[in-house]
Order: structure tokens, then C-alpha cells, then sequence
């Protein structure tokens, strides 16, 4: 009896493993199939380097080009990671060696409540907040690459301070007998020894960090103002995936322009994959070396 | 103290609380502006007004946003966890774990759009579904399975090896050992998985665009049918741009959400370590 509902089970779970891997791959490949028309027509290079977006003219060619939306994609995340690497590290290093076991136990879910605040609520007081502060300090339109950046680096914050924080806490204890033997203070060990050496672990944390800014969009989309321009610090901008979120609705389906906008998801899934990829096989090198 | 030293301190002592300080104001900054739209007319009506939801509540929102999370949850529980017991107790080749953790650990980054886009095209076009709760649904749940997959091995991962070891020398089968011994033991943290997991699916707008959310509908009574959801809904009402304090009330109901439900997966977390 045991043995037919034990094979039963272990072929449940199989079967279970086989759908989900198959599944996330077929992902993959179903994003290549539905963008085909749209890379056949218009050829890679026009849709990755075009500067012009007009999917919609009656009296010419419609323009399909990617470029500035690339660029403000990489410029707000770029921007965004600088951002949260200043306050992360900073945060984490605090944390690791200013701060006790006990109460860091309760202030690291404290921190992780950012991950799981909705990015629909980021986009909202991003709004409210950021967006309005810059129109009273002087801008026509608060909507900007800036608040956008500023936005993402908050909801990045937690993924960038529970990866360095992995690696600083374990020098810390690693350290701390030593350096109490020689009398050494706290934050010197923390600016001359914990810091240096967790390099590889804010390597690692500024990879995942990157990851999630450029695939986030809906509170991207609320306070960049999407507009298909090339991309300035205080200027307006239009991320792929606002992109994506924005015209899909409206798009015909099986027409050149739908196609290509899944050739705009595909970039993006294309970039995020590497970036993961990269971050994967890093994370498993140093676990290796005991690092992280 | 060098002066590096002290530029360290300065420096690590700012940020720290400039991050505390940013988690309490966006907090207390829903909390205080939403409090004033709450009410219990505004839990249990149905959005009204000439602009839609300038009057009235957000009942059939939550509750979709409630359905819509159950099902992602459920999809993503029952692939997410089987994957991870294929992984960590079945495989039978150490390359084909490694593979299957790869794919996991790549996946978990994709962009939610980039799943909207999926369940759009496979589940509401090609195989005809339309928008709908079971659509927006198993869209979040792809979303979530590489989150709750990864969260479970690491879950399998920290219990003791003794534990199977023992068992197997004792002669009780493997299906046996892990149904009754591996899963009530790794019972907690799964449970946390999947309370972070529905809550990261809960705030997610972006796959349900195309997939499942609309402006107004009433609770659906069929898994057919399209619903409304609270992230969509708070979209729409800033886009409109009229009613703000219904908006801060929509955002003080999911930011509570996301306390309690993170409150609840700490307390499984901490329960286990004590």
C-alpha cells in the first residue's frame, strides 16, 4: 500500500518540478515567438537604436525605435541603484556593527516591510511627496527622471541592506573577539576591516538591486510624466516597461505595433536575464569562497 | 579616532536613520492622511460617483484583490513547493538541482510587466479565458513560484539532515519521511513564504492590466469573471486625479494589509527560532 502511494507522491512531485521549470522556459521562448513579426519587419538594430517611437500615423510609416526609452530605462535605474548604494551601505554597516543581536532582529523586518509595500502605493506618494517638493522648489512639472529615481532607490533599499548586511554581520563576529583582545573601537573596525572586505557582498547586493529597478514600472510610470524624449536628470522619461503598461490596452492585437511590444518586453526580459544570470552565478562563486 | 573613522560613523549613523526614518514617514503618512476616508461604509460599498470612486467605497475591490492573491497563492504553493521537494529530496543528479535552482533564481527577477505581457497573449488570447479572475490570477501566481520555490528549498535546506537520515536507516520510506516528518517540521516557514508571497502578489498592478482587472464590477460570483482589484482601483483614482482622500484611503487599507501580513510571517519566523 505504502509503495503504490509512495511512487504516486514522487511522481506528483515530478510532475510538479517538470511543469514549473517548463513552464518559466516556455515563458521565455512564447516572448521570442510573439515578438518575431515585430523583429522581422522592423530588423534589431532599428528597434533597439531608432530614436523614433510613432506606432500609431496615418500618412507615413510608423516608427518603431527603442532607443530613448533604453536609455531612460538604464539612466533611472542607474541613478536609482547610486542612490540606495549610498544609504544601504551605510545603513547596513550601521546595523552589522553599531547595533546588538537582539534589536537588529527586530529592525531588520522592520526595513523588509519597504519590499512589501505595493509599487502602486510607491508611485502614489512618490506623487504626493516627491513630484509636489519639486514643483515648489521651482519646476514647471515635478514628473522627472530624478523623482523617479529617487522613488526606485527606496523600494531597492531593502534587497541592497539584507545582502550587504548577510555579509557584514558574519566579518563582524568573525572580528569582534580580535579586535576587543587589542582594543580596538567598534567603528574602527567597522571603516578599516568590515567595510574593505564586504565588497564582493555590495557586488552582489548592487546586482539584485539593479535587477529590481529595471523591471519595476507602475510607480516608475506615476512620476516620470512618460514622455518619449532622450532622457535629462530633470526632464520627463518613458521606461520600457511604462511603455509596456501604457499602450498594450490600446494596441491591436496581432498588429506590428502589439508585436512590438512584446519585442519591448522581450529587451527587457533579455537584460533582466543577464543581470540575474550574472548575480546567480556570483552569489554561488563566493558562497564557494565562504565570502558571503 | 581617525578622521576616516569618524566620516564612517557619520556617514553609516545618517543612513541608518534616514532608511528608518523614510520606512515611519511613508507609515505614518498613509496612515494619517487615509484615516479620515475610512470608514465602515467605505470597506463594505461599491465605488460611486460621476467620476467612478469619488464617492462611495472599495468592497468589490478588496474582496477581488482577496480572490485574485488566494489563487496566485494556491498555484504557486502547490508547483512552488512540489518543485522544491523535487529539488532538494528527489533529483537524482546534483547538475539537474543546480539547474533547476538557476532557472528558479533567473526567473524570480523577471519584470511583473514582462508576466502581464505572458498571461496576457497565452491566457486570456490563445487559449481564450478572457479577462478574468482565474487569468489575473494564475499570472500572479507564475509570478510569485520562483519567489515561494526558492523560499521552500532554503526552508528544506536549514532543517536537520539527521532528521531523514535517521528515518531512512529506520527503514520508513522517503514519500513516508517527508510527507509526515520533512513538511510539519518545515511547516512555518513555508506558511511565511507564502503569506510574503500573496502580499508581494496582493500590490502587484502590473500583470492584472491586461489579464483580469477592471474599473468597476461587482464581487464575482465565477472565476470567469473579470474583478476589480486595489492596486488597479488606486491606480485609476490618481489618474482621474479628483478624489485623493479615497485614493489615501485605498493606500491605508493595503499598506495594513501588508503590516499585518508581514507581522504574521515574523511571528512564524521568530515562533520556529524559539
Amino acid at each position: 500500500m505504502t509503495t503504490v502511494k509512495d511512487a504516486l507522491w514522487r511522481w506528483l512531485l515530478t510532475a510538479g518540478a517538470l511543469l514549473s521549470v517548463g513552464l518559466l522556459l516556455f515563458l521565455v521562448v512564447f516572448m521570442v515567438n510573439q515578438s518575431l513579426p515585430a523583429l522581422r519587419a522592423i530588423g534589431l538594430e532599428k528597434l533597439l537604436l531608432g530614436t523614433e517611437w510613432r506606432p500609431v500615423i496615418y500618412d507615413e510609416a510608423p516608427q518603431y525605435g527603442l532607443f530613448p526609452m533604453l536609455l531612460s530605462t538604464v539612466y533611472v535605474s542607474a541613478l536609482a541603484v547610486l542612490f540606495s548604494l549610498v544609504l544601504g551601505v551605510g545603513c547596513a554597516l550601521f546595523l552589522a556593527c553599531a547595533v546588538g543581536d537582539r534589536l537588529r532582529a527586530f529592525l531588520i523586518p522592520s526595513i523588509d516591510l519597504l519590499a512589501g509595500i505595493p509599487s502602486v502605493v510607491y508611485g502614489f506618494v512618490g506623487l504626493y511627496v516627491v513630484v509636489r517638493t519639486m514643483e515648489r522648489m521651482g519646476r514647471a512639472a515635478g514628473e522627472s527622471i530624478l523623482a523617479g529615481s529617487i522613488v526606485l532607490a527606496v523600494m531597492i533599499l531593502p534587497y541592497m541592506i539584507s545582502t550587504c548586511l548577510h555579509t557584514m554581520v558574519q566579518l563582524r563576529h568573525g572580528w569582534q573577539d580580535a579586535s576587543d583582545a587589542l582594543g580596538v573601537s567598534r567603528w574602527y573596525m567597522a571603516a578599516e576591516l568590515v567595510l574593505p572586505a564586504s565588497k564582493k557582498g555590495i557586488l552582489v547586493g548592487t546586482a539584485l538591486a539593479a535587477g529590481r529597478a529595471m523591471g519595476e514600472t507602475m510607480a516608475v510610470m506615476m512620476v516620470m510624466g512618460n514622455a518619449v524624449l532622450r532622457p535629462t536628470l530633470l526632464g520627463k522619461g518613458e521606461t520600457i516597461s511604462a511603455l509596456i503598461a501604457l499602450e498594450m490596452g490600446t494596441a491591436e492585437v496581432g498588429s506590428l505595433h502589439f508585436s512590438a511590444l512584446y519585442a519591448a518586453g522581450l529587451c527587457l526580459l533579455v537584460l533582466l536575464l543577464m543581470i540575474n544570470l550574472a548575480f546567480s552565478l556570483l552569489r554561488r562563486k563566493l558562497d564557494r569562497e565562504g565570502v558571503l | 579616532m581617525t578622521t576616516k573613522t569618524r566620516w564612517v560613523r557619520l556617514w553609516a549613523t545618517l543612513a541608518f536613520f534616514l532608511t528608518v526614518g523614510t520606512v515611519l514617514f511613508l507609515f505614518v503618512y498613509v496612515f494619517c492622511k487615509g484615516a479620515g476616508a475610512l470608514s465602515w461604509a467605505f470597506l463594505t460599498q461599491s465605488p460611486q460617483g460621476t467620476v467612478l470612486g469619488t464617492e462611495g467605497g472599495i468592497f468589490p475591490a478588496l474582496v477581488g484583490s482577496l480572490l485574485y492573491t488566494a489563487i496566485a497563492v494556491l498555484f504557486a504553493a502547490l508547483l512552488g513547493i512540489a518543485t522544491a521537494l523535487y529539488q532538494v529530496y528527489y533529483c537524482p543528479h546534483r547538475k539537474a538541482a543546480e539547474a533547476i535552482a538557476l532557472v528558479m533564481h533567473c526567473m524570480a527577477g523577471v519584470p511583473s510587466i514582462v508576466m502581464g505581457l505572458f498571461g496576457y497573449s497565452l491566457l486570456v488570447l490563445v487559449l481564450g479565458w478572457g479577462k478574468c479572475l482565474l487569468a489575473g490570477g494564475i499570472t500572479q501566481g507564475i509570478m510569485i513560484l520562483p519567489f515561494l520555490e526558492v523560499r521552500a528549498v532554503k526552508a528544506f535546506q536549514e532543517l536537520d539532515p539527521a532528521l531523514l537520515e535517521s528515518s531512512l536507516a529506520l527503514g520508513v520510506s522517503r514519500g513516508y519521511t517527508i510527507r509526515h516528518l520533512i513538511l510539519p517540521q518545515a511547516r512555518g516557514a513555508l506558511v511565511s513564504a507564502m503569506i510574503l508571497g500573496g502580499c508581494y502578489a496582493m500590490g502587484a498592478a502590473a500583470p492584472l492590466i491586461f489579464t483580469g482587472a477592471v474599473l468597476l464590477s461587482r464581487v464575482p460570483t465565477d472565476l470567469m469573471q473579470p474583478a476589480m482589484a486595489l492596486p488597479y482601483h488606486l491606480y485609476t483614482l490618481l489618474t482621474q486625479g479628483t478624489s485623493p482622500t479615497h485614493a489615501y484611503g485605498t493606500a491605508f487599507v493595503m499598506m495594513l494589509l501588508v503590516l499585518v501580513s508581514n507581522a504574521a510571517a515574523t511571528f512564524l519566523t521568530w515562533r520556529k527560532l524559539k
